[in-house]
């Protein structure tokens, strides 16, 4: 087991290389940069901006330097835990990101636990009871959710809360309560906003897992020990949870880790549509204007967190199925 | 190559198939049919798929002659009617059958609001014809594919009237029309991405799933970086790559690539483990017992035993390909108007004014969910079929 | 200058000034509630020591504007944390301001003297503050002027464009603690109205605040290590960042503003506390701002019209469109706000560029040829862009100066503007491109067909929109056009390097010119102009790249800029202003297709004293500036409200 730990971690190192420099790519690949984007962008509202001070930023921020320099100093940066600097807030990235993420984790712990719930008891209620009415039915919404454009539907829900329930447009919770400590007041606005990207995320992933999860259920299901339990006269509901359930889980739990960079990518665009104040729409935000370091960094922890998680969960998996720790890795 | 072969034992009787039971003709046919008729038969009991197989090619059939289903030219404007709400068709006029047909509309400016009113015209009754080829109203005329001038349509308004069924956008287009266009760049994207990505998968899966070793551990890597990134900013960077010189058919051509490259990881996974598990297979070691060749192996054997798993598995990535066009288009990084897709369509459609005043711009939704959906329940069935030995 | 020029503009800066000066002798000073509560509690000085000897007193003339009250809270709506500095935008405290009528008056100045358009004499008001108390002497303005515009760490580029007439930097004086002279060999027609822009050059800066991070001023290691500290190469980055008037992202960092940013980026909610110490009363002697605090909520540009709509913000004007109107209308009947509609001050809202100096010889000859410019603006339908776009409610007519503007005369809206198939298939055939292609599209002399690509910045669906209409009217003319939308900054490459045929972008900046503002957008001075950028920059570098102009008529506007700058009477001024739109107008240099278009301005059912027509411009107006922010206030809620929100 040790073994296997190692051989990980260690194949970690250059995979995180590797992204580091798709991640550098990235940031460098739209033509222009941060500063020729933001002054076209004050020339639009009639405002300009004197270009000498331009080229000294640009000069400060060491945009004249060839690449590979800039990419090295990016990334020794990080290892010393300096992020770089953000122009957009005028910030290093270090202080910009920070509040954000609670929030992000918020809403994406939610998300991740309200598609869990839904798709679990309707997962195996498809598979137990397949080719019922209730399977389709159950299916078809699932669908529904995964066939709308989830702006679209951000958009539709988050009037007509406002419509019906007079939730404040935007945010994450009524603005007065935006610079207020922790409150029971401020959590329960904050109930009241988080439903909607709840939801529309939520449902999008649903469909996908409930399929998944009746999937390996049906395969578990029809193999020769659950006939032999049932005939036995094991009671179905023991007979299901016992272990086709529990082997019918494991591809999950290999998917952890896969789950944050999905959740962060389908929660950007909702994001954007609820103005929420997430990490989603800064990454978004910072890669159309083109602040490299603070889109960079950021895209770098998402990676690198996913990373992580694979191997935990990969970890779990060895832990939990000793077959995987000899070299047969678990094909979904 | 025939020392390969393993030694074994072969009973020199002869043997023939039907000495240890005659077999009924239905039996016969059940036994003799080959995998795709077994398919097709598997699949056949799939009502749901079967139903969405049909919506689907009906609709992509449509788009090869949107111009003629479509009432209106895909350009045509009719500033009389900007943000005109859809047409209702009847069928009675007071109480007495007309066929169908549509009231005309009056027209007001509510300065106050700045603000279209419509009404409908109880006295215009309008009837709808049919095979029109007369093309005496405003947007009858177009081109073919741009290869002949035509004024052929299925429905067209009365002479003189109007008919739009969903509605009009801010330039006073005809809605219906424009979904109708937009059909073609929206169900091609899906395709074209999906072979692209299919091409991809197979490669890279075959290669891992066949070589294994080293180069199985590369793509093991690369699927893993590729996964571990949130798609948005890839899509984001890939679309920044394409000039913003290129002309509307060549940034179409490349979203369809860039959505294709993201895809593949998926597939590829899917390809390696199913081959690698099809090579471990009874039948697959049976005919290597018989003596067949590797490459017979892979052609005869493992190829279209895992085809169908694979055209099942393409079918159901088909609708995120659909929903990432409309996602991009929404972030403004995918297709731009003067092109019209069903994305385009949803872009112009998300911001207050629509969901408050004019709800009729968000129609473009509903085809894409009934598209979505279909490509599911299609994928599905197909998957379900795709092992008919079971 | 003339010692006629000078008596005008002295009186124009006088008015406000003099008439105040009798008021403010015999006036009793009031203030709002909150700052009595904090003066009561001794935390603050009493009000007379916080306004200077000679506050400026609004002078409430506008239509409608009346004497209002203290108090209360103003919500507003941005959409990056970089907005902040919008409340300056808004503030708009200046040494001198543009007043709603568009003439310049002393604001932060008590007055200024002008010698020969070429020596101004700044006149501070005694015992004016700096929002932290300290007080606002001639040291700010020294302090600017060596140590941080003349100072090479801090300010490379050296001192900005409006102190340099001809590349010469002014001589500055410091005459006693409370009156500055900058003074120049020749005229400096730009130094004034440069102070009252909506982002000006804050010629003046907190030095008793600025010292601590000032090398000259402070302890060299000791800075260096607080630079560290906070990341900075050095003590000049940390200087620059601490010292932002203009940016608004230092709390710390005292201001002249009526309202002080007091949260410190990034958040998602600013905060702006009254300025104690702002140098304006009401005429009642009530210290200015009425409001006692604003509140900008930061949220996404998509989402301001959905949530001004429901009520998110009480004035509200960025980052809401025309076509958000009848939404904000409906629920704002609803709700209880007002939706305004101002019209929007540039030349024109849409106009098209024909590159005169496009790389391609057949489109140049064609583009340079006025008959087809001509012909180009008079099959635009301009009155169906209108009606179908904007309700009918904008001005139909080319890139000129707005109604609103002294040197407005209707030839020059209507110079070739009217819908005429006609003439402009006369003025096409005449020149001889009769020949059509099988589809009807004109033929250009080398047998191509006229088919034009119109190139945008693709940042709205507006654009596209509008000439798909012009696409239409074309057509009847025999051109046809395409539309290429591409992103801004690829679209000026282009444009630049001579690949771009036409491009849509909007008119003229200021067209509400007046003669003292320079009309140095009609003749061909900058890159930046997409009609003529290779003129344009050979202006702008002085013949060291782009090229000369070579049509006469490009020069002869030149020789007009120049009878403007040597102009020494606001009527020289009007003079050449005018021979310069008629040729630009005749000419068509550029193709106006709609401008005056109007701007939704969402107030809030309790605020007062927001002006139900304006302007809405960045310079000059800086938005709501013109308008005195500082004197709106909020009617007090109905007691039924309070009671409920408790």
């Amino acid at each position: 087991m040790l073994g296997y730990i190692g051989r990980r971690v260690l194949i970690m190192v250059p995979t995180l290389l590797a992204i580091s420099l798709i991640v550098f790519t990235i940031i460098q690949l739209p033509p222009g940069d941060y500063f020729t984007s933001y002054m076209n962008e004050l020339e639009t509202r009639g405002e300009t901006v004197d270009p000498d001070k331009i080229a000294f930023l640009k000069a400060q921020y060491g945009f004249d330097r060839p690449l590979y320099q800039q990419y090295l100093l990016w990334v020794t940066g990080m290892l010393r835990g300096d992020f770089g600097y953000s122009f957009e807030y005028d910030l290093p990235v270090r202080d910009v990101v920070g509040d954000r993420l609670l929030l992000t984790f918020i809403v994406s712990f939610a998300t991740i636990l309200f598609t869990w719930m839904l798709a679990f008891p309707i997962g195996v209620y498809t598979a137990v009871r397949q080719y019922s009415f209730g399977d389709y039915g159950l299916t078809f919404i699932g669908f529904i959710g995964l066939a709308t454009p989830n702006f679209l539907l951000a958009l539709v829900l988050q009037y007509f809360a406002y419509v019906w329930f007079g939730t404040s447009i935007g945010g994450l919770m009524d603005p007065e309560y935006v610079d207020q400590p922790w409150s029971w007041a401020k959590a329960m606005s904050v109930l009241e906003h988080l439903w909607i990207p709840v939801l529309v995320i939520g449902t999008s992933g649903t469909a996908g897992m409930i399929r998944r999860l009746r999937a390996n259920l049906l395969d578990e299901l029809d193999k020769q020990y659950v006939i032999t339990a049932r005939a036995k006269g094991m009671p179905p509901l023991r007979a299901l949870i016992k272990y086709p359930l529990r082997v019918a889980l494991n591809p999950f739990i290999a998917d952890i880790g896969n789950l944050l960079p999905q959740i962060i990518s389908g929660a950007a665009i909702v994001s954007v549509v609820l103005s929420l104040p997430t990490t989603g729409p800064m990454l978004l935000r910072a890669l159309q204007s083109q602040d490299m370091y603070l889109a960079g960094s950021f895209l770098m922890f998402l990676a690198t967190l996913t990373v992580i998680g694979t191997l935990l969960s990969d970890l779990a998996l060895a832990a939990l199925d000793p077959r995987i720790r000899f070299g047969r890795t678990e094909a979904s | 190559m025939s020392d390969d072969r393993l030694p074994h034992y072969v009973n020199p009787a002869p043997y023939r198939p039907g000495m240890a039971e005659t077999l009924t003709p239905a039996q016969e046919r059940v036994f003799l049919a080959s995998q795709w008729t077994l398919i097709w038969w598997k699949f056949r009991r799939h009502k749901l798929a079967v139903i969405s197989g049909a919506f689907l090619l009906l609709l992509y059939l449509s788009t090869l002659i949107a111009e003629v289903i479509a009432p209106y030219d895909l350009h045509a404007r009719h500033t009389d009617y900007l943000f005109a709400p859809p047409q209702p068709v009847h069928l009675f006029h007071d109480g007495d059958f007309v066929g169908p047909f549509v009231y005309g509309m009056t027209v007001n400016l509510d300065l106050d609001n700045m603000r279209w009113v419509y009404a409908e015209d109880k006295t215009q009754v309008q009837p709808l014809r049919f095979f029109c080829t007369e093309g005496d109203y405003p947007g009858a005329t177009y081109s073919f594919w741009t290869l002949f001038e035509g004024d052929f349509h299925l429905v067209c308004p009365a002479p003189g009237g109007q008919m739009f069924l969903l509605g009009t956008d801010r330039l006073g287009r005809d809605m219906l029309s424009r979904i109708i266009y937009g059909a073609r760049i929206s169900l091609t994207v899906g395709l074209l991405g999906i072979t692209i990505s299919l091409l991809l998968g197979m490669l890279f899966g075959g290669l891992a799933g066949y070589f294994g070793g080293w180069v199985d551990g590369c793509v093991q890597r690369m699927i893993e970086i590729i996964r571990s990134f949130p798609e948005l900013p890839l899509w984001m960077a890939l679309s920044a790559i394409m000039p913003v010189t290129w002309g509307p058919v060549a940034v179409y051509i490349g979203i369809t690539v860039i959505l294709g490259l993201l895809d593949w990881p998926g597939l590829a996974r899917a390809v390696r483990s199913k081959l690698l598990a099809l090579r471990e297979e009874d039948f697959c070691l049976a005919a290597q017992l018989m003596g067949a060749k590797p490459r017979r192996i892979i052609t005869r054997h493992l190829l279209p035993s895992f085809s169908s798993h694979l055209i099942a598995s393409a079918t159901l990535s088909i609708p995120s390909m659909i929903l990432a066009e409309t996602a991009l288009s929404f972030l403004g990084l995918g297709l731009r108007p003067p092109i019209t897709s069903w994305g385009v369509l949803l872009n112009e459609a998300q911001n207050i004014n629509v969901v408050a005043l004019y709800p009729w711009l968000m129609l473009p939704v509903v085809p894409v969910i009934l598209v979505v959906l279909a490509f599911q329940f299609l994928g599905d069935g197909l998957r379900d079929a795709a092992d008919p030995y079971n | 200058m003339t010692r006629l020029a000078r008596l005008a503009l002295c009186i124009a800066l006088c008015t406000a000034a003099c008439v105040s000066r009798p008021a403010a002798a015999g006036m009793t000073y009031s203030e709002s509630p909150v700052l009595a509560e904090a003066v009561d509690k001794g935390t603050l000085p009493r009000l007379a020591e916080r306004l200077p000897e000679i506050p400026s007193v609004a002078p409430f003339v506008r239509k409608n504007q009346v004497v209002g009250r203290h108090g209360g809270t103003l919500n507003i709506l941005m959409a990056r944390p970089k907005d902040v500095r919008l409340m300056v935008v808004y503030g708009y405290a200046r040494l001198l301001r543009y007043d709603h009528r568009l003439d310049l008056v002393p604001d932060i100045l008590r007055k200024v003297e002008i010698e020969k358009g070429r020596i101004f004499t700044l006149h501070l008001r005694p015992g004016h503050r700096w929002s932290d108390g300290a007080p606002f002497t001639a040291e700010d303005f020294r302090y600017y002027w060596e140590d941080v515009a003349n100072s090479p760490e801090l300010t490379p580029t050296g001192p900005p464009d409006m102190l340099r007439v001809e590349g010469e930097l002014p001589i500055f004086e410091v005459i006693d603690p409370h009156t500055v002279r900058y003074s120049w060999h020749k005229p400096n027609p730009a130094f004034l109205p440069s102070l009252a822009k909506a982002r000006p050059p804050f010629i003046y800066r907190p030095a008793h605040y600025l010292k601590q991070f000032h090398a000259a001023y402070s302890d060299i290691a000791a800075l260096r290590d607080k630079a560290k500290k906070r990341g900075y190469r050095s003590w000049a980055p940390l200087h620059n960042r601490m010292d932002n008037l203009y940016k608004n992202d230092n709390p710390a960092l005292p201001t002249l503003q009526p309202w002080i940013n007091t949260i410190k980026p990034p958040a998602d909610r600013f905060v702006f506390e009254r300025n104690p110490y702002f140098h304006r009363v009401d005429p009642d002697g009530r210290q200015l701002p009425y409001i006692d605090r604003v509140v900008m909520d930061v949220v996404d540009k998509k989402i301001v019209p959905a949530k001004t709509g429901t009520g998110g913000s009480d004035l509200q004007a960025r980052y809401l469109r025309f076509d958000n109107f009848t939404f904000l209308r409906k629920n704002g009947k609803r709700l209880g706000f007002d939706v305004n509609l101002w019209r929007i001050g540039k030349g024109a809202h849409m106009a098209l560029y024909p590159n005169l100096n496009v790389k391609d010889e057949g489109w140049r000859a064609l583009l340079r040829d006025v008959r087809f410019r001509r012909a180009l603006s008079l099959a635009v339908h301009r009155r169906e862009i209108n009606r179908v776009m904007y309700f009918g409610q904008a001005i139909e007519g080319q890139n000129t100066v707005l109604p609103n503007s002294p040197l407005f005369d209707s030839a020059y809206q209507k110079a070739w503007a009217d819908f005429d198939l006609d003439k402009a298939n006369a003025l096409l055939d005449d020149m001889g491109l009769t020949d059509r292609n099988s589809r009807g599209i004109r033929r250009m002399p080398d047998g191509r067909s006229i088919e034009i690509v119109v190139e945008t910045a693709g940042e709205s669906t507006e654009e596209s929109d509008v000439l798909q209409l012009v696409h239409d009217s074309w057509l009847r003319a025999g051109i046809k056009l395409h539309i290429k939308p591409s992103h801004r900054d690829v679209l000026r490459n282009r444009i630049y390097a001579g690949q771009t045929v036409m491009a849509l972008s909007s008119g003229l900046e200021n067209g509400l010119a007046t003669p003292e503002s320079s009309p140095r957008e009609l003749a061909p001075t900058r890159q930046r102009q997409y009609q003529w950028p290779s003129w344009g920059q050979y202006t702008e570098t002085a013949g060291q790249a782009g090229i000369a102009p070579d049509m006469p008529v490009a020069r002869k506007l030149l020789d007009l800029l120049g009878d403007w700058r040597n102009a020494t009477t606001r009527l020289g001024q009007a003079h050449a202003w005018r021979a310069m739109l008629s040729l630009y107008t005749d000419q068509v240099f550029t193709i106006g297709l709609i401008a005056g278009t109007l701007q939704p301005v969402v107030v809030g059912k309790r605020v007062r004293n927001v002006p139900e027509q304006g302007l809405y411009t960045w310079n000059p107006g800086a938005h709501f500036g013109i308008y005195e922010p500082d004197t709106f206030w909020l009617e007090p809620p109905e007691q039924v409200t309070e009671d409920r929100r408790r």
